[in-house]
């Protein structure tokens, strides 16, 4: 169940951070409702997966699917570039994210 | 443009503020300095996603949050020192630093 909790905490995230574009297109309660309910729900499931994973790795899958989730999600709803050297330095940050959480 | 970056590398240092918090608060204090830098950290990565993609600041936000706290670790809080770390941080680096030219180079493109 732990890796279920895990993706549910990285899809939490990815909603977080369309949350903030919401937020800047328009600033509702809508908007922060969506901002804050998709963090929340990150951090509530991190906790719950936590409880069964190494930290370092829930910690660092978690990590992982948020931001590369971000970044698609960025790009196929918020016109956000595809320039392949954008999702190189992306994927540079996302690896050496993900390392530093995997051996700490 | 610079102003965002800046204010997206502040956003980041409050992130590791609260991580630090999260693990080593201990007091009424201590909660309430981890809540407060949860809410800047917040507030300042929404501030620069104004004008740079969400994206693109939310990986660089990650980023000086991960880097930040295991540079603290080893300072602060005696965890050992490892070479793999350092060669982390340097891809890490010049990730962030090649996201910020591209970033740069696209919105002038833009502006003309």
């Amino acid at each position: 169940m732990s890796w279920v909790y895990l993706v549910i905490a990285g899809i939490g995230e990815v909603f977080g951070v369309m949350g903030i574009n919401k937020v800047n297109q328009q600033k509702s309660i809508f908007s922060f409702t969506w901002l804050i309910s998709g963090f929340l729900f990150s951090f509530l499931f991190l906790t719950l997966a936590m409880g069964e994973l190494p930290m370092g790795t829930a910690y660092a899958i978690w990590t992982g699917i948020g931001t590369a989730g971000s970044a698609i999600a960025g790009m196929i709803f918020y016109g956000e570039s595809t320039n392949w050297r954008r999702i190189l330095f992306i994927g540079m940050i996302i690896a050496a994210a993900v390392g530093l959480k995997l051996i700490t | 443009m610079n102003k965002s970056w800046n204010i997206l590398f502040l956003a980041g240092l409050f992130e590791i503020g609260w991580v630090v918090g999260l693990k080593h608060a201990n007091s009424v204090t201590t909660w309430i300095l981890t809540a407060i830098a949860i809410y800047l950290s917040m507030h300042l990565l929404i501030v620069a996603s104004q004008k740079l993609p969400a994206g693109t600041a939310y990986a660089v936000f990650a980023g000086i949050g991960a880097t930040g706290t295991v540079v603290l670790e080893i300072v602060l809080f005696g965890e050992p020192f490892r070479l793999s770390k350092i060669l982390l941080i340097l891809l890490l680096l010049g990730g962030v630093i090649g996201l910020k030219l591209v970033t740069d180079e696209q919105a002038g493109e833009q502006e003309s």
